[in-house]
């Protein structure tokens, strides 16, 4: 561990913390010793190779009492986590781009046997063309397939959310694996100041482990996990039917913990983060920007440059992507009259960004409500580990700001396409 | 549950009709050297070849029905019918009674005598200098398991005559409540073991993996009762699909990792329960649902599997796991000893136990015929009885030598019923072929 002691706590941070200079695979992996997981299972894949690294040293350096399983690939990474958190420990792990593709069929399941399995996405985009460079394409893909994802926009943002993370899967009332999504290369690599929380202050917010209650297995409690169900005869339709109803509740439950967890990390380590949907200099804006990710702080300079020339643009960001904050970002969306919404992955079927296709959906919501439409234009930026700039969103603020007056253009932006 | 118990076996090919052994008895029990009195009588000729006329101890014993005044009866101790001379009205009933003539008039007594296994140390058993008699039980597993509870529900739902239930009751019954059973999906799951719609058959804490990852996720399980200090066992109850074809990453990668965990393929040689699809554990020649009879094209017609069988257990001893083993529901007592060493492998590291299983269904035979099918596949060397584990190496636990003609086996079922002289030619080879490599692999020094 390289790790480097940069501050000595102050009176004026509320809780112990140590400030430390680190990546952002390392923040993870701290975050991860910080949880203290059971059982930590690991497989090699850039960008996401570090975080394992720095998970294996520390258990190596004793500083985390877990049992790692240097498995043969993804898919039995995961498989190997279902079994020890039906058998009641506390999980994790890390993948990223064709390693969660490989890692699909037990991903699949992991929702649905509601195990709260913690596992980070350090996004990559999706081949091919070959590329080992970041975007979300990744985790975009598997959107759909009932685990809560959150977005990270900073280092510090990846430590504090990756032991949130345990917390609200682990609720009682969500029960869901959650995926936190660190952006590959920017965050993964991107070193800077973090304050780490104390172990002891962490243990008091994560109280007790209970992992199994409600699946398990364990000769003292036999029982059959994951019988069939289904057919068209006898109880089978309604037993999957209920299955699938409560992984949905189980969901949108976790709108309301996440906002709870994060409050309660807000009081205990005087750091806050909107839990849900971010707004950035949006009250009296007459138009924004959408974003998700490490995209953001750029973005917000964009914002601020912008601000100072005048032009009357605020920000929205996601973090919670899935289940995705309908109903918060209907209020934010309420505030402006155009929307420019950025990707950093594409949506096939759509021809526009999935983020960008989600939030049509929000539209229509909005639509209904106010009986009249807010324009709105989708960009894609940021594939293959492309930056995207100051520039590139003051082209997209200038877009944006241009539906005020024009009709929206139906094809996408592609920031990047001459970069 | 009752009780089985030793009795003396005779071996009819070992016997020169010396007589040995009825000096022995007669020696012993009258205190003279005259043959005629000996509890044991062995009759026959050279020629015709000898019997034995001895009491065989019967569970259901016509002697003790016949008997007018109770004077014998099964001592459900020792498994011997006693005989009390003092209720003995010398009617000489039980003698008729008797189909083995195992109970006769002592002409020196005036009495019936019969033979009572001295009190369990036969003197007739070391008399005899050709090993012809052995005092045995073949019962062990009756006695040892038959009282031990079936973790399985009655009235699963395999087909009828299915090898595979049988096979799984017993290992149930071996490994014990204390165990976590993971069944892929195959026909141990589809039969109702982990269950349907909130039913289950299964007592002891089982589930379904999928196809692909049940050794990843029983090391899971196994992992974390070993972090919490509980010893349970991790067992696995694969087909030979998902554990040679799909499943076949996860399963080489729990070995690698040496997971404790026993993982147990019944091999019925494809994909039965979906229908009978080939796997790579199918054998050349062999029709499925995907490797059809028929006339092809271009005048090559479609004979059946055209690739040789995956020899999964030998990829596994290449594993060098703590143990591993093939056996066959024919031979039990082979099975119930390598269950066993498996069992207690698997508390130290991998343990595979690769079980021939016969399909009623899918090979195209009748379901009386299972054991004989079993039994045939390894008395033609088509399969091997063998152990492994890294300390002691390979060997077979049933002799190779001398096989039938594989032809014995082939023709016991429908799905070699279209083989042609060169495919049957192409069989034998291998048959051949893989017994020399099994002995090589026995031969090597470890």
């Amino acid at each position: 561990m390289t790790t480097a002691i940069l501050e000595t706590p102050t009176q004026t941070q509320p809780a112990k913390q140590k400030v430390i200079l680190c990546e952002g695979n390392e923040a993870a992996a701290l975050a991860v010793a910080l949880a203290r997981p059971d059982m930590v299972a690991v497989y090699p894949i850039t960008p996401q190779s570090s975080l394992v690294e720095h998970v294996a040293a520390l258990i190596a350096d004793g500083r985390m009492d877990a049992d790692i399983v240097d498995a043969e690939g993804e898919h039995s990474v995961l498989s190997v986590l279902q079994g020890g958190a039906l058998a009641g420990a506390r999980t994790y792990t890390a993948t990223c781009g064709p390693g969660l593709a490989f890692m699909f069929e037990p991903y699949f399941r992991t929702s649905g046997m509601r195990l709260p399995i913690v596992m980070s996405i350090v996004t990559r985009d999706g081949i091919t063309p070959q590329s080992v460079w970041g975007g979300h394409q990744d985790a975009m893909t598997v959107r759909e397939v009932g685990w809560v994802q959150v977005y990270c926009e900073t280092v510090q943002e990846v430590l504090d959310t990756t032991v949130m993370a345990f917390k609200i899967a682990e609720h009682h009332d969500v029960m869901l694996p959650v995926n936190v999504c660190l952006d590959g290369n920017y965050l993964s690599y991107g070193t800077s100041r973090v304050e780490l929380p104390d172990q002891a202050e962490v243990d008091a917010f994560m109280g007790v482990k209970d992992v199994n209650w409600h699946v398990a297995l364990d000769p003292h409690r036999p029982m059959a996990v994951d019988p069939l169900t289904g057919g068209t005869s006898g109880k089978g339709p309604s037993t999957f039917v209920r299955y699938r109803k409560g992984q949905c509740r189980g969901m949108q439950n976790s709108l309301r913990v996440i906002e709870e967890v994060h409050e309660e990390w807000a009081q205990r380590f005087g750091r806050s983060f909107a839990p849900l949907v971010e707004e950035y200099r949006l009250e009296d804006a007459d138009y924004a920007i959408m974003t998700l990710g490490s995209m953001t702080g750029a973005a917000k300079d964009a914002i601020d440059e912008a601000r100072d020339a005048g032009k009357r643009v605020g920000l929205i960001k996601i973090k919670t992507f899935s289940p995705f904050p309908v109903e918060a970002l209907l209020k934010s969306l309420k505030k402006i009259r155009a929307l420019g919404v950025v990707d950093r992955s594409v949506g096939f079927r759509w021809n526009c960004g999935p983020m960008y296709q989600e939030t049509m959906g929000v539209l229509y919501r909005l639509c209904s409500e106010t009986g009249s439409s807010l324009p709105s234009m989708s960009f894609i930026g940021g594939l293959a580990g492309a930056d995207i700039t100051v520039g590139h969103f003051h082209r997209v603020i200038e877009a944006t700001e241009s539906l005020l007056t024009k009709p929206a253009p139906i094809e996408p932006v592609w920031l990047n396409e001459r970069d | 549950m009752g009780k089985s118990y030793n009795t003396i076996a005779f071996d009819s090919n070992k016997c020169d009709g010396c007589g040995d052994c009825m000096t022995a008895c007669a020696t012993i029990k009258t205190g003279t050297d005259d043959k005629a009195r000996s509890r044991i009588q062995i009759v026959g000729s050279e020629t015709d070849g000898f019997e034995l006329a001895l009491c065989r101890q019967c569970g259901d014993p016509k002697c003790v029905t016949v008997c007018p005044a109770a004077a014998l009866t099964k001592n459900f101790d020792s498994g011997v019918i006693d005989w009390d001379a003092s209720k003995c009205v010398d009617c000489l009933l039980c003698t008729v009674g008797c189909a083995y003539a195992g109970i006769a008039l002592d002409a020196g007594t005036g009495h019936v005598a019969k033979c009572d296994t001295c009190d369990g140390a036969p003197a007739c058993v070391p008399a005899c200098p050709h090993d012809a008699l052995t005092y045995i039980t073949t019962s062990r597993i009756y006695n040892e398991v038959g009282g031990w509870e079936d973790l399985f529900a009655p009235g699963l739902a395999g087909c009828q005559g299915c090898n595979t239930e049988l096979l799984m009751r017993h290992t149930l019954r071996r490994v014990g409540p204390e165990t976590v059973l993971a069944t892929p999906p195959g026909c141990v799951p589809g039969m109702g073991s982990v269950g349907f719609n909130g039913t289950t058959g299964t007592k002891i804490p089982v589930f379904h993996p999928l196809l692909t990852n049940t050794a990843a996720m029983l090391a899971g399980v196994k992992r974390q009762y070993k972090r919490v200090g509980r010893d349970v066992t991790a067992l696995a109850i694969a087909g030979d699909g998902g554990a040679s074809d799909v499943g076949f990453q996860s399963l080489s990668g729990a070995a690698e990792r040496n997971e404790q965990i026993l993982f147990m393929v019944v091999d019925n040689e494809g994909y039965m329960n979906t229908g009978m699809q080939r796997s790579s554990c199918t054998p050349y020649g062999a029709w499925t649902s995907t490797t059809p009879i028929g006339k092809g094209s271009g005048g090559m017609p479609s004979q059946g599997k055209t690739q040789d069988a995956k020899n999964l257990p030998l990829i596994m001893v290449n594993h060098r796991c703590e143990y591993v083993a093939t056996a066959s529901t024919a031979y039990m007592e082979d099975l119930y000893d390598k269950l066993d060493k498996a069992i207690q492998a698997s508390k130290r590291g991998f343990a595979y136990l690769h079980v021939y299983s016969p399909c009623t269904t899918g090979w195209r035979f009748p379901t009386d015929q299972n054991m004989e099918v079993a039994r045939k596949a390894v008395e033609t060397n088509f399969v091997m009885l063998w152990e492994y584990n890294p300390k002691d190496g390979l060997h077979f636990t049933h002799s190779a030598d001398e096989p039938l003609p594989v032809t014995e086996y082939l023709k016991a079922m429908g799905r070699f019923r279209h083989l042609s002289p060169d495919q049957i030619s192409h069989i034998q080879g291998k048959v051949v072929e893989n017994l020399a490599f099994v002995k090589q692999m026995a031969h090597r020094e470890n």
